[in-house]
């Protein structure tokens, strides 16, 4: 595949640096592609086009005369419109703060400026983040490229990050994550999601739905890009009192390609036990393969987690109604329908419910830091189904009926709550052609494991190469 | 354990209207289905043996 692209990260950073090709020719060849697939695919909120080609030229101009700020110099990317970019409108998805340009950049994208990425634009997402679907009823709702002709959902919240980096308008993007937002559209669009530990990346200037549940990570379509976005984002950050003071490691370098000897739970009963079938199967082969490349596989339980949704339900709803508050008083009519509802339920929540669902969450962190005492790595389904299609409600799972939304955030809340690191990998398509989605989740600062799981993983298969037909 | 939070209308409207909250009753209605079965999902959890558990703090100072 030599079209610039699909080219990874990584490889465009190398290009890049030896002069193969110019930041501006990659920057152009994916703004072309925005052109050319957008209006459909509905990825994009705001597109940054000249700003972004200046930007290219300034880093081509650095390169001649021989710096470069690292492996991602002069590559291009997307965060989620919830992130705050200097002088660039942040939305985050809603008609609240259609017009709100922030006067500062976000840690993170200042971060990724000074690493020299460039970012080509902002990315849809379900309206203020509060969606597993990726709705939204302002900009349109991000349709899944995996499906020509039915509207599949792009899953969310960071359903623009994830229809992106799957078809090709940007090789990484910026997704944040309460309930599962990078994991779940990394799953539904056959790409790769990290929602790293609580406290390993700031999230200074991102719009928060949740404080103590919100995550902000990369998404990319490999998990070595993944590890070089990792790298440039995390660490320390006055800004933001989370942010843990440990050493950022080299992901890049703890992608050694081996996973002889890792210990790797295979999540069972509530997980893949429940899993659609097609689903089940994939994750079953997945952890199939990882033993015979010379992982130990075991079978692991979560008991924990039936009181999971109870408990996200209540910090979730109470800590965002706290940060919509004021709005809900004045402006409830300029929110979407669905994210109107959720947030009033928040005003239903007693302080004694919320006290208890923070006890449940101090049981279920618990419970995986057990289950991470014998093992590195627990594996699980990202999703228990596959993209729906746009506007079905209900689904049936292993345990019975669903509806939709609760089945999407089902299997990736339980880390959100215990704030374990967990990076969403393709591990199988449906017979239909949709993309199945599994994830690794490690030890609390442990992303370097997961991502060398992950990582080892593509190595040995090709689930991550396979690349969606668009018109 | 405490008793099933009674969700009546009326219950609803005043409890919003204690927070600052002035929706109408037809807004309220149309959560209502789905608040019952998060309440009752809530109430499930006062049978957990949690007195000795400390609530969690997400801070990891580290």
């Amino acid at each position: 595949m030599s079209e610039l692209h699909w080219r990874s990260m990584a490889e465009l950073g190398r290009m890049v640096a030896t002069k193969e090709v110019s930041p501006v020719e990659v920057v152009r060849a994916h703004l072309d592609r925005v052109a050319a697939l957008d209006a459909k695919l509905k990825s994009f909120i705001t597109v940054c086009g000249d700003q972004a080609l200046e930007a290219a030229r300034a880093a081509e101009a650095e390169l001649v005369v021989g710096r470069s700020a690292g492996p991602l110099h002069g590559v291009p990317y997307g965060p989620k419109d919830l992130y705050n970019t200097k002088g660039v409108r942040t939305t985050g998805g809603s008609k609240i703060l259609a017009d709100f340009v922030p006067a500062e950049d976000a840690t993170v994208v200042s971060r990724l400026r000074a690493a020299g990425l460039i970012m080509l634009g902002k990315l849809n997402m379900h309206e203020f983040a509060y969606g597993p679907e990726g709705l939204n009823a302002h900009y349109g709702d991000a349709r899944n490229p995996w499906d020509a002709t039915a509207h599949r959902v792009a899953g969310g919240s960071s359903s623009g990050s994830g229809v992106a980096v799957a078809a090709g308008l940007c090789p990484g993007a910026l997704g944040s994550d309460t309930g599962g937002s990078i994991r779940i559209p990394a799953s539904l669009c056959g790409i790769s999601g990290i929602k790293p530990t609580y406290g390993r990346v700031s999230r200074a200037g991102v719009l928060p739905l949740a404080w103590s549940m919100d995550h902000a990570g990369p998404m990319a379509r490999t998990v070595r890009d993944l590890a070089l976005m990792l790298g440039a984002m995390a660490g320390y950050d006055a800004a933001d009192p989370t942010t843990s003071v440990l050493p950022v490691p080299d992901y890049a370098a703890a992608l050694t390609g081996g996973v002889k000897g890792l210990r790797v739970g295979l999540l069972r009963a509530h997980f893949n036990d429940v899993a659609a079938p097609e689903v089940r199967a994939a994750v079953d082969a997945a952890a199939k393969q990882l033993e015979q490349a010379g992982a130990v596989v075991d079978e692991v339980n979560l008991a924990e987690v039936v009181h999971v949704a109870a408990a996200s339900f209540a910090i979730v709803a109470t800590e965002a109604l706290a940060y919509h508050a004021e709005w809900m008083r004045t402006r409830s009519a300029d929110y979407q329908p669905d994210v109107r509802d959720r947030l009033k339920m928040g005003a239903l929540v007693s302080g004694v419910q919320y006290v208890r669902a923070q006890q449940v969450r101090q049981l279920v962190r618990r419970e995986v830091d057990a289950a991470l005492a014998r093992r590195d790595v627990l594996l699980a389904p990202a999703t228990p189904i596959p993209a729906p299609v746009l506007g079905e409600k209900a689904t049936q799972l292993g345990d019975g009926t669903s509806d939709v939304r609760s089945a999407l955030i089902r299997f990736t809340r339980p880390f959100n709550l215990s704030g374990h690191p967990a990076c969403s990998v393709p591990c199988g398509f449906t017979a239909a052609g949709l993309p199945i989605g599994m994830q690794l989740v490690g030890r609390p600062f442990d992303e370097a494991t997961v991502l060398r799981a992950g990582d080892a993983y593509q190595r040995l298969t090709d689930w991550h190469a396979r690349r969606p037909v668009l018109a | 354990m405490l008793p099933p939070m009674e969700i009546s209308l009326d219950t609803l409207k005043r409890l919003t209207r204690l927070g600052g909250f002035d929706w109408t009753d037809a807004e309220l209605e149309a959560i209502r289905p789905t608040l019952e079965r998060a309440l009752d999902l809530l109430a499930r959890l006062e049978a957990l043996p949690l007195a000795e558990v400390e609530p969690a703090m997400q801070y990891r100072v580290l």
